[in-house]
């Protein structure tokens, strides 16, 4: 073991004095020069202004962040922030994905932490069962760099081979000879879509102007509002948020954008006091993604908007009403105008406020009004659905399965928070399942199973807040816990409707810290 | 598994899966993206599919466990990339909360 960290200490050592010795500080120095002069000290040049193994990949510009970092932890790289910035900046406008190749897996970039993922195997065992399989869909290779790849992995962390799920197979004979063909041929470094893109993708002029957005924000309720848009310089941008949460809570904030690729848009801004961050498509005039806290990535909301140029209705906030009631509606969208039409048995009772951005509307359900889905339309707007609903026919616990974790305590990580909402679904007059909405609730939780009845986990693992907020317990062992266990545990997560009294249940398990936490799980 | 015996519950339940043929039936269980279950044991989550099978405290052989690379994805591996991972914190019992994450903090 000695001798692999006396190795390990030299080739740092020496590649961070080869890339301090040899080359110049980089400083204001756009991407491709810092790239060169941070790079090619192992990087070789292969003509056409390529570089070994570098030329040859695409990813995100989580991808490329952590390509970076990993040169910075691995091999003694020295780059400023800002230098390394702008190497992502210059890697991710020319080496990105098309739009359509991050389709179904931009939960990773939007860090949606609880996405259960579903890969076929053998990827699903031999890359996403210690991270992410999206951390590798969002990837494009050659046959050769995927191989690479695989070499990597298991000459930095050899014992890969001794663990479940590898040590019961040839885990290199299966990785060299069935995986990495796969990858090559699922996720290509060459692509129609790619090469379709790099021809068509937008410059930073389809982004300033006033955005519209529509939001909910788990446990905390639906947000509106506008997004004002600036243009800076190059693709950044200055933004300022005017919105409020269905209660009147205001949204409020300001910071900036960038966008890479033509479409891949990431903000930083403050909203009040918190840090938030961005990670959006920006698309034909809408934007689309999540909008989380930069500290507590599990709060966090999903977000969509349009520019005021590209009428486009977003959403009915709520969207939902129950027969025979008077509700106050809100549409959110752009380019607004007019009477909505709500669908068979709900009237517009009167208009309540109308500009382009938005238009509340009192509205009545008749008594009679037949339980499901209606398509809302206003002019040619459509794309929205509203539910009416007499009686509620299941309540689900969304998420259904999700994972929080201990922190703090006098560490360095912090807790992270499980946050629920009860997902109310009818039965509609063709007797098939419709989603309601999500409905106010009572929570508790309880052990899962017997094991964590004897274990005392409800006791250890947290609380339930009454908001659907679960608050982990302290990090560190635990004295007070039969072997002085962590306060781990396997919680059900139970919902009570506070109207009705139906009960849904969810899975919640609270876990320990984790200490690797790159953008992209 | 014919020469050797169970010494403590965890391995007994373990027998007992395999035994009855529901060892891939657990350990195929997916935990959410990013977390690992069957690295025998996970590190979020036991290959049954909840934490009572864990390292626990996890504290308590976390060097014996980081030292061979065994959850690099979720713990600083020692031996080939952060060999001082842990010098402010040379006994984890003690020293867990001087451990930092370490992903650079500019994201």
């Amino acid at each position: 073991m000695k001798t692999t960290r006396l190795r390990h200490y030299l080739s740092a050592g020496t590649l961070a004095m080869l890339a301090c010795a040899v080359l110049p500080p980089a400083v204001a120095e756009d991407g491709k020069a810092i790239l060169n002069a941070k790079c090619m000290a192992c990087h070789t040049p292969e003509g056409n202004d390529a570089l070994s193994r570098i030329s040859h990949q695409r990813k995100t510009p989580e991808g490329w962040l952590m390509s970076i970092a990993r040169m910075q932890l691995m091999y003694g790289v020295k780059i400023s922030d800002e230098d390394r910035r702008s190497v992502v900046k210059y890697l991710a406008d020319r080496q990105g994905l098309a739009p359509s190749e991050t389709d179904g897996m931009r939960y990773a970039m939007e860090r949606r932490l609880n996405t259960v993922e579903k890969f076929d195997e053998p990827l699903n065992q031999m890359c996403a069962r210690c991270h992410s399989g999206a951390r590798v869909a969002l990837q494009r290779r050659p046959l050769q760099e995927w191989e690479r790849l695989v070499e990597f992995h298991l000459g930095r962390w050899p014992s890969l081979e001794y663990q479940m799920m590898s040590r019961d197979r040839d885990w290199l004979g299966l990785a060299r000879n069935e995986v990495a063909p796969q990858l090559a041929k699922d996720y290509p470094l060459e692509s129609q879509a790619w090469s379709d893109w790099q021809k068509s993708k937008p410059g930073a002029d389809a982004l300033p102007g006033q955005w519209s957005f529509s939001g909910h924000m788990m446990t905390r309720g639906d947000v509106r509002g506008v997004m004002s848009v600036t243009h800076d310089s190059g693709d950044t941008f200055n933004i300022e948020v005017k919105g409020q949460y269905a209660d009147g809570t205001p949204f409020n904030g300001s910071g900036s954008a960038i966008v890479y690729n033509g479409y891949e848009w990431r903000g930083n801004l403050k909203i009040g006091d918190v840090r938030m961050h961005q990670v959006f498509a920006a698309l034909n005039g809408e934007m689309k993604g999540r909008m989380f806290e930069t500290e507590h990535d599990e709060r966090g909301l999903d977000f969509s908007a349009a520019r005021q140029d590209s009428p486009r209705l977003l959403a009915v906030q709520p969207a939902f009403i129950r027969a025979g009631n008077e509700a106050e509606l809100t549409l959110v969208g752009s380019g607004l105008s007019g009477t909505p039409d709500l669908g068979a048995g709900v009237e517009v009772v009167k208009v309540l406020e109308s500009t382009p951005q938005l238009l509340r509307v009192k509205v009545k359900a008749a008594a009679d009004a037949a339980p499901g889905l209606r398509n809302v339309a206003l002019g040619a707007l459509k794309g929205v659905d509203l539910a009416v609903y007499t009686e509620v026919a299941e309540v689900k616990v969304v998420p259904a399965y999700s994972v929080a974790r201990i922190g703090e305590n006098g560490g360095t990580t912090p807790k992270v928070q499980g946050r629920f909402e009860a997902e109310a679904w009818g039965k509609g007059a063709d007797g098939q399942p419709y989603r309601i909405g999500y409905l106010p609730a009572k929570w508790t939780v309880e052990p899962f199973n017997e094991q964590a009845r004897d274990d005392e986990d409800v006791k250890f693992a947290g609380t339930m807040q009454r908001d659907g907020v679960f608050l982990p317990a302290g990090a560190g062992p635990n004295p007070q816990r039969r072997m002085m266990a962590n306060n781990v545990g396997n919680l059900k997560v139970i919902a009570q409707l506070e109207e009705g009294g139906l009960q849904g249940e969810g899975q919640l398990i609270v876990t320990v810290q984790r200490w690797n936490s790159p953008p992209l799980p | 598994m014919k020469h050797l015996k169970p010494l403590n519950n965890k391995a007994l339940i373990l027998e007992q899966a395999a035994a009855e043929d529901r060892l891939e039936e657990v350990v195929a269980m997916s935990s959410v993206a990013g977390c690992t279950a069957t690295t025998d044991p996970g590190w979020e989550v036991d290959v049954f599919g909840g934490v009572a099978s864990l390292c626990q405290p996890m504290e308590a052989d976390l060097y014996g466990c980081s030292d061979p690379c065994w959850w690099p994805a979720q713990v600083p591996d020692m031996m080939s990339t952060f060999p001082d991972w842990n010098k402010d914190a040379q006994s984890s019992d003690e020293g867990w909360r001087n451990l930092t994450t370490v992903f650079p903090n500019d994201k």
